[in-house]
Parts: C-alpha cells; sequence; structure tokens
C-alpha cells in the first residue's frame, strides 16, 4: 500500500502549564501517519493523551513542538480563520455527546458544513438527500435532536461529519454513549464509508470492540505510541481478541 | 466551607455580578428620584399648575412599582441562570438542600440590598446634580425640590428590599424542587414550539383587533376621558402579545424553508430566534409597551418645551416692548432678528397716555385677529387704517399694555401733531419688536426682558409682550414638562436593561451551541455576526412595535397641545435620541453576550 498520506505527525509534543508552574507533558514526541482511505484506530486507557491528540489533529488545540499535515496543509501554522476554515472543509467530526445544535432540525445540523461554504440550496439539499439515504435517516429529516434516540443522533451527527466530503472523519468515542446495538450499527456505516467513499477514518477509542473494526490501531501510553497492530486478512472476531491480548499485556 | 465555596463562584464570575449589580443599583436610583418627585407634597402642591399632574405622576408611580417588578425578576433569573450549575454541584457533593438553600437565599438577599443601598445613595447625588442639571437645561425653575426627602428613601427601601425577599423565597423554592441533575444540565433543552395554523389566524384577528381597540381609545380621549388610558393600556397589551405570538413565529417558520436559511449561519440563526422568541413573547410584549411609554413621555416632554415658543409666539402681537431703551438695550435689540419693529412717543399726564398721530400712521400697530375656530393659525397679524384704529384698535390689549403705571394701564388717546407738541406730559419713548422665532432670540430676549423688568416696575398679573407670556406658560407647563422628559429616561433606563438581563440569562445555555460551532469550524467573525444579528432582532421587534404605539398613543395629547402645537410636530429629532439610547443599550448587551458566549481559541 503506497498511496499518499493524509495525515502526517511528527515529533509531536504537548506540554500544560506555564514554564514558571509545575508542568506536565501529555505527548511526548509523536510519530505517525494516516494514508488516504485507512481506518485507523488509537487506543490508550484514560490519561494516555488520546484526546490531547485528536484536539491537536483538529486544531482545537496548538502543540507545543512538532509539526501535523493533514491533507497537506500544515496545522501548526494556521491561524485564526484559516483554522476555521480548516475544520470546516477538512475535517469531518464525530463526537461522543454528539454536538448536535438541539434549535435547529436534523436537515439543517447536516447542511450545517455546507451552508458555511456557501453552497446553492440545490447542491445542497441533494448532498443531505444522498447522505441520509446512506446513513438510512431519510426519515428523520425533519425531526429535532430531542425526538431522536442516542444511535439516531449519532448518525445524523455521522451524516453531518461527512456531507461535505471532508479528507479526514475524526471520531472521539463516537459510541461511548450508545447502546451496544445502536454502536454496532455505527460502526458498520462507519465501515461502509471508509470502503465505499475511500474516507480516511481516525478513531479514537478505549472500547476494543470499537476498535476491531479498525484496520490499523495505534496504542498509546503515557504520551507515547507504545505498539501497533494491523488486522491483515484476520476477520473482525480473531482481531477483537487480538486487541484484548495486546491490551492485557499492553498494559503491564 | 459552603460558604467559602460559594464566594469563590462569585469571585470567578465577577464581571457578570458587576453587570447585575450596576443594573439593580441603577433601577433604585432611578425609583428614589421618582419616588422622591412623586411623594414629596410640598414640591407636588408648589409646582402641580394644572390638575392632570397629579394623576400623570400616578400612573407613572404604579407604571415604575410594575416595571421594577419585573425589571428584579428578570434580573433573578439571570442570577439564578449564573449560579444553578454550582448548586447542583454542592448538592451533588452532599451539600443537604436546606443549607444550599440558605445559601441561594442569603446570597439573594444580600446581592439586593447592597444595590439598594448603593442605588439610594446614588439616587440622592442624582437627585441633587442631575435632576438640577435638567432642570437648567429646560429653563424650568422647580420649587420645593430637595434631594434628600426621608418617605421617599423609606419607601424605595421598603419596595426593593421587600422585592428581593420575595426573589429570594422564589429562589428557594425552585431550587429545593429541581432535582440535581436538572440543575446540572438546566441549559441543554430547547423546545421546541408547536404551530396550529387555525388557533395562530384566531390569535393574529384577534390581536389585530385589540390593538384597533386600543389605539382608537388614545385618539377618542376626548368623549372618554381618563378612563381612556386603562382601556387603552389593557387592549394594547393583549393585542401586542397575540399579534406577536401569531404572527413572529409564522415569519420565521416560512423564512426557515428559503432559500436565504441556507447560506452561512442564517439557519442556525432561525433556530434560535424560533426557540427564544416563544419564550420571549410575554417579555416582548412588556418591552415594548414599556418603550412606546418611554418614547412617548420624551415626546410629548420635549413637544412642550420646543412648542411653548411657538405657541406663545401666536397669542400677541409684539415680543418684546421696551421704553426709553438704553444703549446695552439697544445692543441687544440689535442681535435680535427682527421681523417688525416701532418707535412711538408717549406722553403721559394723569391716567392718561398720549400718542402721536403722524407717528402711528407712518408705522401702524399691528394687530391680531383672533377667531372662534381655536386654531390658532387662523389668528394672522394685520395693520388698520387710523381712522378704524382709533375705533377699536387702541383698546387692544396689547397696545394698552404699551404705558403700565401701578396700578393699572393709562388710557391712551390719539393727537394730531400739532396738538401732540403742545401736549404736556412725561415724555417716553416705547419700541416694539416682533422677532422672527422666539425660540431663536431666547437668550438676548431674557436678558432684555430682565433689564426692562428692572428699570420699570409693572403690575404682577399683567404681561407685557410674548416674551413675558412665554415665561408664565413655560412655569405653567414646566411641571408637566420635566415629568415628561423624566419618566422617558428612567423607563427607557429600566426597559433596556430587562431586556438585556433576559437575552443575557439565556447565554450560558448559548455557550455550548457556540462551542460546537466553533468546533465544527465556523469563524470568528461569522459568529459575532450571528450573534450580533440574533440579539439585534430581539432588540428591534419591541422597538418596531414601540415606535408604532407611541405613533398612535400621542393621539391622547392632542386635545392638550392645541394648534399649532401637536404631539407629531418634530419627533424625529426626539426619535433619533430616543433610538440612539436604546442602541447604546443594545451594544453592551452584545459586548457582554459575545464575552459570554464565544469561544477562547487556543492562543498558547
Amino acid at each position: 500500500m503506497t498511496t499518499n498520506t493524509v495525515v502526517s505527525v511528527s515529533g509531536l509534543e504537548k506540554t500544560y502549564g506555564k514554564a514558571n508552574e509545575r508542568q506536565y507533558t501529555a505527548l511526548k514526541g509523536l510519530n505517525f501517519t494516516v494514508d488516504s482511505g485507512e481506518f485507523v484506530g488509537i487506543m490508550g486507557a484514560s490519561g494516555s493523551g488520546k484526546t490531547t491528540l485528536l484536539n491537536m489533529l483538529s486544531t482545537l488545540d496548538t502543540p507545543t513542538k512538532g509539526d501535523v499535515v493533514v491533507n497537506g496543509h500544515d496545522v501548526t501554522k494556521m491561524r485564526g480563520n484559516q483554522l476555521a476554515d480548516f475544520r470546516a472543509q477538512e475535517v469531518g467530526f464525530i463526537f461522543q455527546d454528539f454536538n448536535l445544535l438541539e434549535s435547529l432540525t436534523a436537515e439543517e445540523n447536516i447542511g450545517l458544513p455546507l451552508a458555511l461554504k456557501g453552497t446553492p440550496a440545490k447542491v445542497m439539499d441533494q448532498a443531505i438527500h444522498e447522505v441520509a439515504e446512506t446513513l438510512s435517516i431519510a426519515d428523520l429529516l425533519q425531526k429535532y435532536p430531542a425526538e431522536l434516540s442516542g444511535g439516531q443522533k449519532q448518525r445524523v451527527a455521522a451524516a453531518r461529519a461527512i456531507v461535505h466530503h471532508p479528507a479526514i472523519l475524526m471520531g472521539d468515542e463516537p459510541t461511548g454513549a450508545l447502546d451496544s446495538t445502536s454502536a454496532r450499527e455505527l460502526l458498520d456505516l462507519l465501515t461502509t464509508i471508509n470502503e465505499q467513499q475511500k474516507m480516511s477514518v481516525l478513531l479514537v477509542t478505549h472500547d476494543p470492540f470499537s476498535a476491531s473494526f479498525c484496520q490499523r490501531i495505534l496504542f498509546i501510553k503515557d504520551g507515547q505510541i507504545g505498539s501497533e497492530l494491523r488486522r491483515g486478512d484476520q476477520d473482525r472476531s480473531t482481531f477483537y481478541q487480538g486487541i484484548l491480548t495486546e491490551l492485557g499485556t499492553f498494559n503491564e | 466551607m459552603l460558604g467559602k465555596l460559594a464566594l469563590a463562584g462569585i469571585k470567578n464570575r465577577r464581571r457578570d455580578y458587576l453587570v447585575l449589580l450596576a443594573g439593580l443599583t441603577m433601577s433604585a436610583a432611578i425609583f428614589y428620584m421618582f419616588a422622591n418627585l412623586a411623594t414629596n407634597q410640598a414640591f407636588l402642591k408648589a409646582n402641580a399648575a394644572i390638575s392632570s399632574a397629579n394623576i400623570i405622576f400616578g400612573f407613572g408611580a404604579v407604571l415604575l412599582i410594575l416595571i421594577t417588578v419585573v425589571y428584579i425578576m428578570y434580573a433573578n433569573s439571570f442570577l439564578l441562570s449564573m449560579r444553578q450549575h454550582d448548586y447542583g454541584l454542592f448538592m451533588m457533593l452532599g451539600a443537604t438542600r436546606k443549607r444550599v438553600g440558605e445559601l441561594v437565599f442569603l446570597e439573594t438577599l444580600i446581592l439586593g440590598t447592597i444595590a439598594t443601598a448603593i442605588g439610594l445613595g446614588l439616587g440622592l447625588l442624582m437627585s441633587k446634580f442631575l435632576v438640577g442639571f435638567l432642570l437648567n437645561m429646560l429653563g424650568l425653575h422647580l420649587s420645593h425640590l430637595t434631594a434628600v426627602y426621608v418617605p421617599a428613601i423609606v419607601a424605595t427601601g421598603v419596595l426593593y428590599v421587600g422585592l428581593f425577599i420575595l426573589a429570594s423565597l422564589f429562589n428557594l423554592i425552585k431550587l429545593t424542587r429541581t432535582t440535581v441533575l436538572k440543575l446540572l444540565h438546566s441549559d441543554e433543552l430547547a423546545n421546541q414550539p408547536k404551530v396550529k395554523p387555525l388557533r395562530q389566524m384566531v390569535q393574529g384577528v384577534l390581536g389585530i383587533l385589540f390593538l384597533a381597540a386600543g389605539y382608537w381609545a388614545l385618539a377618542s380621549i376626548k368623549a372618554l376621558q381618563l378612563a381612556a388610558i386603562p382601556i387603552a393600556l389593557v387592549t394594547i397589551t393583549l393585542g401586542t402579545y397575540l399579534l406577536f405570538r401569531a404572527t413572529i413565529l409564522m415569519v420565521i417558520r416560512t423564512l426557515r424553508h428559503t432559500g436565504w436559511a441556507k447560506k452561512h449561519l442564517n439557519g442556525f440563526l432561525l433556530g434560535q430566534l424560533n426557540f427564544r422568541v416563544h419564550n420571549y413573547t410575554r417579555m416582548l410584549t412588556i418591552v415594548s409597551l414599556l418603550f412606546a411609554m418611554a418614547l412617548g413621555a420624551i415626546t410629548v416632554g420635549s413637544g412642550y418645551h420646543r412648542q411653548l415658543p411657538m405657541m406663545a409666539e401666536k397669542i400677541g402681537t409684539y415680543t418684546v416692548a421696551v421704553h426709553d431703551k438704553t444703549a446695552r438695550e439697544q445692543k441687544l435689540i440689535d442681535q435680535l432678528h427682527v421681523a417688525h419693529q416701532a418707535t412711538y412717543t408717549q406722553k403721559r399726564q394723569g391716567k392718561t397716555v398720549y400718542y402721536n398721530a403722524s407717528e402711528l400712521r407712518q408705522t401702524p400697530v399691528e394687530l391680531r385677529a383672533y377667531s372662534n375656530s381655536g386654531n390658532m393659525n387662523d389668528q394672522k397679524l394685520y395693520t388698520e387704517s387710523l381712522k378704524k384704529f382709533k375705533k377699536s384698535g387702541i383698546s387692544d390689549l396689547d397696545f394698552l399694555s404699551l404705558a403700565l403705571g401701578k396700578v393699572g394701564a393709562y388710557s391712551p388717546k390719539i393727537l394730531t401733531a400739532k396738538q401732540f407738541a403742545k401736549q404736556p406730559g412725561k415724555v417716553v419713548t416705547v419700541t416694539t419688536v416682533r422677532v422672527k422665532n422666539l425660540q431663536q432670540d431666547l437668550p438676548a430676549l431674557k436678558k432684555l426682558n430682565k433689564l426692562e423688568t428692572a428699570r420699570f416696575s409693572q403690575p404682577g398679573t399683567m404681561t407685557v409682550g410674548n416674551y413675558q407670556n412665554y415665561e408664565m406658560m413655560l412655569a405653567f407647563f414646566g411641571g408637566l414638562e420635566f415629568i415628561g422628559y423624566f419618566l422617558g429616561i428612567a423607563f427607557l433606563a429600566m426597559l433596556a436593561s430587562c431586556l438585556m438581563f433576559k437575552i443575557l440569562s439565556g447565554a450560558p445555555g448559548d455557550q455550548r451551541r457556540y462551542r460546537m460551532l466553533y468546533k465544527v469550524g465556523v469563524r470568528e467573525s461569522l459568529m459575532r455576526h450571528g450573534i450580533a444579528k440574533e440579539i439585534g432582532i430581539l432588540f428591534l421587534i419591541p422597538g418596531i412595535m414601540g415606535v408604532i404605539d407611541v405613533l398612535f398613543g400621542l393621539q391622547m395629547f392632542k386635545p392638550l397641545m392645541a394648534a399649532p402645537m401637536s404631539p407629531y410636530l418634530g419627533i424625529g429629532s426626539t426619535f433619533l435620541i430616543f433610538i440612539g439610547l436604546y442602541a447604546i443599550y443594545y451594544l453592551i448587551t452584545l459586548a457582554l453576550y459575545w464575552r459570554i458566549v464565544l469561544p477562547q481559541a487556543p492562543n498558547d
């Protein structure tokens, strides 16, 4: 597999606290890449630096040292509006707590990234309905988030994350607030999106079941990449067992 | 321990608390200023030249109390919205409801007491300086006006502390009735109002009918007398409320389905307004009425101020009459914009004053035609031939006033030039001046009049010339004018603060929404514009409604301001000043909202 890379992280460091205070280093020189069309998982215990890493990748936070290049853009050199535009155009997000705007209908929520770009209404409607078909939420479009179940909300959130065809889809524990059936449905959908649309997916999770849907898993421990696991040709349940074994020894 | 935690919580949000405290302080200060005027019997007796002033003060006091109640309600809900998350946390940590309840009660009460105390102090200062300044600006002198008036202090203190005790109790009950979880996540619910077309139609039609009835009542105040005001208050309130409910949601719904809603943050803006306006309907109704009252009061006040000179100059013929003018007086006369000037020589002997016919022929005396229509524009100036003048014009009051003695007017006689030369008596020359525009020359006229009255004393009940008429009317209408200005400014300050607090109490809930938008990649400038539009619309709706209310409401003052005065004359500039003040409130609210709501970008 020698495709072009979508994400490339080199020497990434993040230190919290000011110079004269007690400092805490969450990330200590991280290096990895994500290829285009890849489905990568990042695993680690609480406090290992997973969320910090995702915040750097998605420009919600700035690194202390190191480079982050996403789809050819050096994220660390961007400022103000560039950052906002980058988030709006290059990245799609799914959050654990959905992050849907409850004052808008599902349709309006999904259309938001397109509206920000100033897409014509007609094109927008078409894109919304296409993605709604893919995620089988076409009949939910006129509802408000308050009227949807957790699984439905997360599918709406997924639709919003991919409607503008971002370079990479990032998920921060997207199944964290879902029951097991909804979680499996969502992960199946993410796999479908990854396969059919060749969209790169980066999933941050501490749940081995979610991770077993990935092609490659990076294990983070104390701010560094501890080990890496590739699925290769294994079926999902075998890979799941592999992850469990790895986790069992990883934290020792 | 809990007390310490609560103090720490307050410290963290001290700027929000300062806003709250400042608002409450201002409100208490304004209330004191008004109470000082309204309850000071000596002041009222000395200045209430017209019987309606008492009624206006009564209405004003009731309205002000009502607004104060509403105002404290909203300020309190702002306080609660800031604190409920903390209280929820305390309860989760194991604090008993009773303990947290005590904390809430004390916090509200202490804040209220501090605000009242500072407000009273500020009110005393403002009564001393601001009221004096306002009076000076209006050229008024009101007697028996003192800054410190104990009954007013007591009234303000009792009302405010009482209201704060009520607010504390309300907070206590509300907090002890809600579950901990609800307190922690109080801001995450947004209810979506349902739209029922038929009901909305009925509401809309009813609203328009009520409004029409209210406006009719105001316009026919002559027939309804005082009953018009309560009728209008009730019908216009109901009408505005129903109309708001019926139309605003419909408009937003319709807009949401257009292409415009699909551009940038417009959809989000409409979504926000959709669930917000519903909650705000009652609020917006009250605010639009307050807006109307404030604007109406200022308009009427400034209307009197602007139009008194106009009325005064339509009554008599000349503006001032100067006897034996001195060099200093001549200088002042030269400064005037003269429309008509005449100088006559008088010879006074016994109780008779003699005039020279040739002088009167050369510059005939101007007379005014008084008509019965009541419209002062019909009262034109004219002159008549000397022959006619000798018969009728000679008994014109303004002409008689040119020669006033200690007891009254000399009786005039007109002699031919030859006879006049022979006639013995004290020679006096009198110069009458009519200016083009009384308002324009007021400063010079004031000085001239002072010099003239210092040299010649005249009977206290008589006035000579329009300028003296104007001064008399100014004293007469002064009280009314002052009340207009005062009520207007007080209403405006309170209503805008009400709106500000209502909007700000929604801000903590919005924080999360804007955080989401930030994550999704919305530019900060776009969010800023979005917020500016949203709050702008919330300010604009009651503003527009209020302006319409005022335009109709001014009908009420038509009987009081007879033509050529009109309540509608020159309202443009009053509106502009008022809207300017209102806009300042909008900008303050916006700045605070930005500060509370906008997510901080990482900056290290």
